[in-house]
Protein backbone atom coordinates (compact mmCIF):
# COMPACT_ATOMS: atom_id res chain seq x y z
CA UNK A 1 0.00 0.00 0.00
CA UNK A 2 0.62 3.50 -0.33
CA UNK A 3 0.10 6.77 1.32
CA UNK A 4 -1.11 9.59 -0.53
CA UNK A 5 -2.41 12.99 -0.20
CA UNK A 6 -4.80 14.07 -2.81
CA UNK A 7 -3.70 17.84 -3.88
CA UNK A 8 -6.88 18.68 -5.00
CA UNK A 9 -8.63 18.11 -1.48
CA UNK A 10 -5.89 19.26 0.98
CA UNK A 11 -5.56 22.84 2.45
CA UNK A 12 -2.13 22.88 3.92
CA UNK A 13 -3.19 22.95 7.94
CA UNK A 14 -0.28 20.51 8.64
CA UNK A 15 -2.14 18.65 11.18
CA UNK A 16 -1.43 15.32 9.83
CA UNK A 17 2.42 16.93 10.73
CA UNK A 18 1.51 17.29 13.98
CA UNK A 19 0.03 13.47 14.73
CA UNK A 20 2.11 11.22 12.51
CA UNK A 21 4.50 8.73 15.14
CA UNK A 22 6.59 8.26 12.39
CA UNK A 23 7.13 12.03 11.56
CA UNK A 24 6.59 10.78 7.69
CA UNK A 25 4.55 14.15 7.08
CA UNK A 26 6.76 17.10 6.78
CA UNK A 27 5.77 20.73 6.21
CA UNK A 28 5.42 21.51 2.73
CA UNK A 29 7.38 25.16 1.42
CA UNK A 30 6.57 25.12 -2.02
CA UNK A 31 3.01 26.43 -3.51
CA UNK A 32 1.18 24.00 -6.09
CA UNK A 33 -0.99 25.70 -8.93
CA UNK A 34 -4.60 25.84 -5.85
CA UNK A 35 -1.58 28.22 -4.08
CA UNK A 36 -1.36 25.58 -0.79
CA UNK A 37 1.95 24.20 0.72
CA UNK A 38 1.18 20.54 0.63
CA UNK A 39 3.20 18.47 3.18
CA UNK A 40 5.76 16.43 1.84
CA UNK A 41 6.21 12.81 2.71
CA UNK A 42 9.37 11.94 3.99
CA UNK A 43 9.81 7.65 3.63
CA UNK A 44 6.35 6.88 3.32
CA UNK A 45 7.12 3.44 3.06
CA UNK A 46 7.69 3.29 7.26
CA UNK A 47 3.94 4.15 7.67
CA UNK A 48 2.95 0.84 9.81
CA UNK A 49 -0.23 0.90 7.39
CA UNK A 50 1.46 0.94 4.16
CA UNK A 51 3.30 -2.32 5.28
CA UNK A 52 0.51 -4.14 7.30
CA UNK A 53 -2.92 -3.43 6.37
CA UNK A 54 -2.77 -5.92 4.20
CA UNK A 55 -1.41 -8.38 6.45
CA UNK A 56 -3.64 -7.93 9.49
CA UNK A 57 -6.96 -7.16 7.00
CA UNK A 58 -7.50 -3.64 8.55
CA UNK A 59 -6.56 -0.10 9.49
CA UNK A 60 -3.70 0.21 11.50
CA UNK A 61 -2.55 3.53 13.55
CA UNK A 62 -4.65 5.86 10.81
CA UNK A 63 -4.62 9.37 12.47
CA UNK A 64 -3.34 11.37 9.89
CA UNK A 65 -6.30 10.01 7.95
CA UNK A 66 -8.82 10.45 10.62
CA UNK A 67 -7.66 13.99 11.82
CA UNK A 68 -7.01 15.07 8.35
CA UNK A 69 -9.96 17.88 8.02
CA UNK A 70 -10.24 17.30 4.42
CA UNK A 71 -10.35 13.64 3.69
CA UNK A 72 -7.22 14.28 1.42
CA UNK A 73 -5.09 11.41 2.73
CA UNK A 74 -5.54 7.72 1.57
CA UNK A 75 -3.81 4.49 0.95
CA UNK A 76 -3.87 3.09 -2.97
CA UNK A 77 -2.34 -0.04 -3.79
CA UNK A 78 1.08 -0.56 -5.30
CA UNK A 79 1.70 -1.87 -8.83
CA UNK A 80 3.45 -4.54 -8.12
CA UNK A 81 7.23 -4.79 -8.07
CA UNK A 82 7.79 -0.82 -7.51
CA UNK A 83 10.85 -0.18 -5.79
CA UNK A 84 11.46 0.96 -2.65
CA UNK A 85 13.88 1.12 -0.22
CA UNK A 86 12.68 0.15 3.55
CA UNK A 87 14.47 1.83 6.46
CA UNK A 88 13.83 -0.42 9.43
CA UNK A 89 14.11 1.51 13.21
CA UNK A 90 14.99 0.04 16.31
CA UNK B 1 -9.81 8.71 3.73
CA UNK B 2 -12.46 6.66 5.96
CA UNK B 3 -15.97 6.18 5.05
CA UNK B 4 -15.17 6.94 1.47
CA UNK B 5 -18.23 5.80 0.02
CA UNK B 6 -20.04 8.06 2.62
CA UNK B 7 -18.52 11.35 1.02
CA UNK B 8 -20.24 13.15 -1.82
CA UNK B 9 -16.97 13.49 -3.28
CA UNK B 10 -18.20 16.37 -5.92
CA UNK B 11 -18.90 18.63 -3.15
CA UNK B 12 -15.25 18.39 -2.05
CA UNK B 13 -13.25 20.25 -0.89
CA UNK B 14 -15.55 21.44 1.52
CA UNK B 15 -15.81 25.20 2.58
CA UNK B 16 -14.32 25.07 6.03
CA UNK B 17 -11.35 26.59 6.85
CA UNK B 18 -7.57 25.35 6.26
CA UNK B 19 -7.55 23.69 9.54
CA UNK B 20 -10.75 24.04 10.97
CA UNK B 21 -11.63 20.49 13.30
CA UNK B 22 -15.42 20.38 11.71
CA UNK B 23 -14.16 18.13 8.42
CA UNK B 24 -12.28 16.27 11.68
CA UNK B 25 -15.35 15.91 13.40
CA UNK B 26 -17.57 14.95 10.18
CA UNK B 27 -14.55 11.60 9.58
CA UNK B 28 -14.93 10.73 13.41
CA UNK B 29 -19.01 10.45 12.82
CA UNK B 30 -18.60 8.07 9.39
CA UNK B 31 -16.42 6.14 11.04
CA UNK B 32 -18.60 5.47 13.90
CA UNK B 33 -21.73 4.81 11.53
CA UNK B 34 -19.14 2.49 9.65
CA UNK B 35 -18.44 0.31 12.94
CA UNK B 36 -22.09 0.42 13.25
CA UNK B 37 -22.78 -1.73 10.04
CA UNK B 38 -25.71 1.50 9.27
CA UNK B 39 -26.94 1.35 5.40
CA UNK B 40 -27.28 5.04 3.83
CA UNK B 41 -31.20 4.28 3.29
CA UNK B 42 -31.77 4.23 6.81
CA UNK B 43 -29.75 7.08 8.17
CA UNK B 44 -30.74 10.99 8.21
CA UNK B 45 -28.00 13.39 8.97
CA UNK B 46 -29.92 16.52 10.13
CA UNK B 47 -28.48 20.35 11.12
CA UNK B 48 -29.68 23.50 11.91
CA UNK B 49 -27.32 26.61 10.51
CA UNK B 50 -23.65 27.60 10.65
CA UNK B 51 -19.85 26.19 9.78
CA UNK B 52 -20.60 22.68 11.60
CA UNK B 53 -24.49 22.77 10.19
CA UNK B 54 -23.30 22.71 7.22
CA UNK B 55 -21.84 18.69 7.53
CA UNK B 56 -24.62 16.98 5.91
CA UNK B 57 -24.12 18.74 3.14
CA UNK B 58 -21.07 16.32 2.15
CA UNK B 59 -22.62 13.33 2.86
CA UNK B 60 -24.34 10.98 0.69
CA UNK B 61 -27.01 10.17 2.96
CA UNK B 62 -30.90 11.67 2.98
CA UNK B 63 -30.05 15.19 4.70
CA UNK B 64 -32.02 17.95 6.34
CA UNK B 65 -30.32 21.76 6.72
CA UNK B 66 -32.85 23.39 8.50
CA UNK B 67 -33.42 26.49 10.30
CA UNK B 68 -31.15 28.11 13.08
CA UNK B 69 -31.57 26.40 16.03
CA UNK B 70 -34.28 23.97 15.27
CA UNK B 71 -32.36 20.99 13.99
CA UNK B 72 -33.44 19.26 17.08
CA UNK B 73 -37.06 19.79 17.12
CA UNK B 74 -36.96 18.61 13.08
CA UNK B 75 -35.18 15.52 14.02
CA UNK B 76 -37.44 14.75 16.83
CA UNK B 77 -39.98 14.89 14.14
CA UNK B 78 -38.15 12.47 11.68
CA UNK B 79 -37.85 10.11 14.44
CA UNK B 80 -41.11 9.54 15.48
CA UNK B 81 -42.70 9.81 12.42
CA UNK B 82 -40.41 7.15 11.46
CA UNK B 83 -38.36 5.28 14.06
CA UNK B 84 -36.78 2.58 11.76
CA UNK B 85 -34.27 5.16 10.89
CA UNK B 86 -31.06 6.27 12.74
CA UNK B 87 -31.11 9.88 13.15
CA UNK B 88 -27.81 11.86 13.72
CA UNK B 89 -27.78 15.80 14.38
CA UNK B 90 -24.70 17.92 13.82
CA UNK B 91 -24.89 21.19 15.71
CA UNK B 92 -22.55 24.33 16.71
CA UNK B 93 -22.42 25.68 20.27
CA UNK B 94 -24.90 28.59 19.09
CA UNK B 95 -27.05 26.47 16.84
CA UNK B 96 -27.61 24.10 19.93
CA UNK B 97 -26.80 26.09 23.10
CA UNK B 98 -28.28 30.06 22.30
CA UNK B 99 -31.25 29.90 20.04
CA UNK B 100 -31.98 26.26 19.93
CA UNK B 101 -31.50 26.12 23.74
CA UNK B 102 -34.90 25.10 24.47
CA UNK B 103 -35.40 22.40 21.62
CA UNK B 104 -31.82 21.13 23.33
CA UNK B 105 -33.29 20.70 26.74
CA UNK B 106 -36.77 19.44 26.00
CA UNK B 107 -35.15 16.64 23.21
CA UNK B 108 -33.26 15.24 26.18
CA UNK B 109 -35.85 15.12 28.84
CA UNK B 110 -37.78 13.29 25.90
CA UNK B 111 -35.12 11.25 25.58
CA UNK B 112 -35.93 10.91 21.84
CA UNK B 113 -33.46 8.38 20.31
CA UNK B 114 -31.13 9.82 17.93
CA UNK B 115 -27.51 10.81 18.47
CA UNK B 116 -26.44 14.30 18.66
CA UNK B 117 -22.65 15.43 17.76
CA UNK B 118 -21.81 19.56 18.57
CA UNK B 119 -19.45 20.65 17.48
CA UNK B 120 -18.37 23.48 20.37
CA UNK B 121 -15.89 25.94 18.75
CA UNK B 122 -16.29 28.53 21.75
CA UNK B 123 -17.79 31.06 19.09
CA UNK B 124 -20.06 32.10 16.47
CA UNK B 125 -17.86 30.85 13.60
CA UNK B 126 -20.11 31.40 10.07
CA UNK B 127 -21.04 34.96 11.22
CA UNK B 128 -17.50 36.16 11.66
CA UNK B 129 -16.48 35.42 15.38
CA UNK B 130 -19.29 36.64 17.70
CA UNK B 131 -18.98 35.71 21.43
CA UNK B 132 -21.62 32.57 21.92
CA UNK B 133 -22.86 30.64 25.49
CA UNK B 134 -19.52 28.69 25.52
CA UNK B 135 -17.29 31.33 24.92
CA UNK B 136 -15.13 30.67 28.05
CA UNK B 137 -14.93 33.68 30.33
CA UNK B 138 -11.71 36.20 29.38
CA UNK B 139 -12.45 34.73 25.71
CA UNK B 140 -11.97 37.76 23.36
CA UNK B 141 -14.37 37.85 20.18
CA UNK B 142 -15.70 40.52 18.21
CA UNK B 143 -18.56 41.13 20.98
CA UNK B 144 -16.95 40.54 23.43
CA UNK B 145 -13.45 42.72 22.96
CA UNK B 146 -12.65 43.55 26.68
CA UNK B 147 -13.02 39.41 27.07
CA UNK B 148 -16.22 37.80 28.12
CA UNK B 149 -17.51 38.91 31.06
CA UNK B 150 -19.81 35.50 31.15
CA UNK B 151 -19.66 32.14 32.70
CA UNK B 152 -19.91 29.55 30.32
CA UNK B 153 -22.73 27.21 29.48
CA UNK B 154 -21.24 23.18 30.14
CA UNK B 155 -23.54 21.68 27.80
CA UNK B 156 -22.54 18.27 28.94
CA UNK B 157 -23.79 18.73 32.10
CA UNK B 158 -26.77 20.64 30.86
CA UNK B 159 -27.49 17.57 28.63
CA UNK B 160 -27.15 15.16 31.89
CA UNK B 161 -29.31 17.49 33.87
CA UNK B 162 -32.23 17.38 31.24
CA UNK B 163 -32.14 13.45 31.18
CA UNK B 164 -29.89 12.48 27.92
CA UNK B 165 -29.05 8.46 28.20
CA UNK B 166 -25.55 9.10 27.12
CA UNK B 167 -23.21 12.24 27.52
CA UNK B 168 -19.69 12.00 26.83
CA UNK B 169 -16.91 14.78 26.02
CA UNK B 170 -14.17 14.90 23.48
CA UNK B 171 -11.95 17.26 21.63
CA UNK B 172 -11.17 17.00 17.42
CA UNK B 173 -7.79 15.92 18.33
CA UNK B 174 -8.93 12.84 20.50
CA UNK B 175 -10.11 11.58 17.33
CA UNK B 176 -9.65 7.12 18.59
CA UNK B 177 -11.90 8.17 21.63
CA UNK B 178 -13.98 10.48 19.68
CA UNK B 179 -15.08 7.50 17.66
CA UNK B 180 -15.48 5.23 20.41
CA UNK B 181 -17.56 7.53 21.78
CA UNK B 182 -19.91 8.63 18.86
CA UNK B 183 -20.58 4.46 18.15
CA UNK B 184 -21.39 3.97 22.18
CA UNK B 185 -23.92 7.21 21.71
CA UNK B 186 -25.49 5.57 19.10
CA UNK B 187 -25.60 2.03 20.58
CA UNK B 188 -27.82 3.71 23.46
CA UNK B 189 -31.24 4.19 22.77
CA UNK B 190 -32.48 7.52 23.93
CA UNK B 191 -30.81 10.73 23.06
CA UNK B 192 -26.53 10.55 22.61
CA UNK B 193 -25.06 13.86 23.15
CA UNK B 194 -21.30 13.72 22.13
CA UNK B 195 -19.81 17.27 22.56
CA UNK B 196 -16.80 17.97 20.68
CA UNK B 197 -14.58 20.93 21.20
CA UNK B 198 -13.16 21.72 17.80
CA UNK B 199 -11.06 24.35 16.66
CA UNK B 200 -11.82 27.81 14.60
CA UNK B 201 -8.25 29.03 14.34
CA UNK B 202 -10.22 31.71 12.09
CA UNK B 203 -12.33 33.05 14.12
CA UNK B 204 -11.85 31.75 17.74
CA UNK B 205 -7.99 31.08 17.15
CA UNK B 206 -7.44 34.45 15.37
CA UNK B 207 -9.08 36.72 18.41
CA UNK B 208 -7.57 34.73 21.05
CA UNK B 209 -3.68 34.77 20.37
CA UNK B 210 -3.97 31.10 18.87
CA UNK B 211 -4.30 32.04 14.89
CA UNK B 212 -1.85 28.74 14.07
CA UNK B 213 -3.56 25.40 13.84
CA UNK B 214 -1.06 23.73 16.03
CA UNK B 215 -1.91 26.62 19.11
CA UNK B 216 -5.25 25.64 18.58
CA UNK B 217 -4.57 21.67 19.35
CA UNK B 218 -2.39 22.75 21.53
CA UNK B 219 -4.98 24.73 23.43
CA UNK B 220 -7.75 21.49 23.18
CA UNK B 221 -4.83 19.18 24.48
CA UNK B 222 -3.98 20.92 27.56
CA UNK B 223 -7.25 22.12 28.37
CA UNK B 224 -9.12 18.47 28.19
CA UNK B 225 -9.41 16.76 32.10
CA UNK B 226 -10.21 13.02 31.84
CA UNK B 227 -13.41 12.63 34.15
CA UNK B 228 -11.53 10.12 35.62
CA UNK B 229 -8.16 12.67 36.74
CA UNK B 230 -11.11 14.96 37.97
CA UNK B 231 -12.49 12.53 40.28
CA UNK B 232 -9.24 11.64 41.43
CA UNK B 233 -8.37 15.11 42.24
CA UNK B 234 -11.65 15.94 43.78
CA UNK B 235 -11.34 12.67 46.15
CA UNK B 236 -8.13 14.11 47.03
CA UNK B 237 -9.30 17.16 48.14
CA UNK B 238 -7.49 19.28 45.30
CA UNK B 239 -8.50 21.87 43.48
CA UNK B 240 -10.27 21.48 40.11
CA UNK B 241 -8.69 24.28 37.72
CA UNK B 242 -11.61 26.89 36.24
CA UNK B 243 -10.25 26.85 33.04
CA UNK B 244 -9.75 23.14 32.04
CA UNK B 245 -13.12 21.08 30.51
CA UNK B 246 -13.73 17.90 31.35
CA UNK B 247 -13.61 14.71 28.93
CA UNK B 248 -14.66 11.15 28.95
CA UNK B 249 -17.94 9.23 29.22
CA UNK B 250 -19.80 11.28 31.56
CA UNK B 251 -23.18 9.82 31.66
CA UNK B 252 -25.10 6.16 30.56
CA UNK B 253 -28.16 5.08 31.81
CA UNK B 254 -31.61 4.29 30.99
CA UNK B 255 -34.14 6.49 31.58
CA UNK B 256 -36.81 5.84 29.14
CA UNK B 257 -36.92 6.67 25.86
CA UNK B 258 -38.93 8.20 22.81
CA UNK B 259 -38.85 6.65 19.27
CA UNK B 260 -36.59 3.74 19.72
CA UNK B 261 -37.49 1.40 17.19
CA UNK B 262 -39.43 -2.25 18.02
C1 LIG C 1 -32.86 32.95 12.91
C2 LIG C 1 -31.43 33.26 12.62
N1 LIG C 1 -30.74 34.08 13.43
C3 LIG C 1 -29.44 34.34 13.20
C4 LIG C 1 -28.80 33.80 12.13
C5 LIG C 1 -27.35 34.13 11.85
N2 LIG C 1 -26.44 33.06 12.16
C6 LIG C 1 -26.02 32.21 11.21
S1 LIG C 1 -24.91 31.08 11.77
C7 LIG C 1 -24.99 31.74 13.34
C8 LIG C 1 -24.16 31.21 14.47
C9 LIG C 1 -23.63 29.85 14.30
O1 LIG C 1 -22.81 29.52 15.36
P1 LIG C 1 -22.54 28.02 15.75
O2 LIG C 1 -23.81 27.28 15.86
O3 LIG C 1 -21.65 28.04 16.94
O4 LIG C 1 -21.80 27.42 14.49
P2 LIG C 1 -20.33 27.59 13.94
O5 LIG C 1 -20.46 28.47 12.74
O6 LIG C 1 -19.48 28.19 15.01
O7 LIG C 1 -19.90 26.21 13.58
C10 LIG C 1 -25.87 32.83 13.39
C11 LIG C 1 -26.13 33.62 14.60
C12 LIG C 1 -29.55 32.95 11.28
N3 LIG C 1 -28.98 32.36 10.22
N4 LIG C 1 -30.86 32.71 11.53
S1 LIG D 1 -4.13 17.18 7.47
FE1 LIG D 1 -4.98 16.95 5.41
S2 LIG D 1 -5.48 19.04 4.72
FE2 LIG D 1 -4.09 19.23 6.48
S3 LIG D 1 -2.03 19.35 5.55
FE3 LIG D 1 -2.38 17.19 6.04
S4 LIG D 1 -3.24 16.31 4.15
FE4 LIG D 1 -3.41 18.56 3.95
S1 LIG E 1 -15.01 30.10 10.59
FE1 LIG E 1 -14.24 28.68 12.14
S2 LIG E 1 -15.83 27.10 12.32
FE2 LIG E 1 -16.19 28.21 10.38
S3 LIG E 1 -15.09 26.98 8.82
FE3 LIG E 1 -13.69 28.59 9.54
S4 LIG E 1 -12.50 27.61 11.18
FE4 LIG E 1 -14.33 26.36 10.83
Amino acid sequence: MKLVIDESRCKGCNLCVLVCPYGIFQEGSELNQRGIAVPRLDRPERCTNCRLQHLYGRLLCGMCQMICPDQAIRWVEEEPFEPHSVVVEF
Amino acid sequence: MTAEEWYRADRLPHIYCAGCGNGTVINCTLAAVEELGWRREETVFISGIGCSSRAPGYILTDSLHTTHGRALAFATGVKLANPGLNVVVFTGDGDLAAIGGNHFIHACRRNVDMTVVCMNNMIYGMTGGQGSPTTPPGAFSTTTPYGSGEPAFDLAELAIAAGANYVARWTSYHVKELVKAIAAGMRTPGLSFVEVMTQCPTNYGRHNRLRRVSDMIEYLRTHALLVQKKERLVQEGKTVPDEMFTVGELVRRNRPAMGVRR
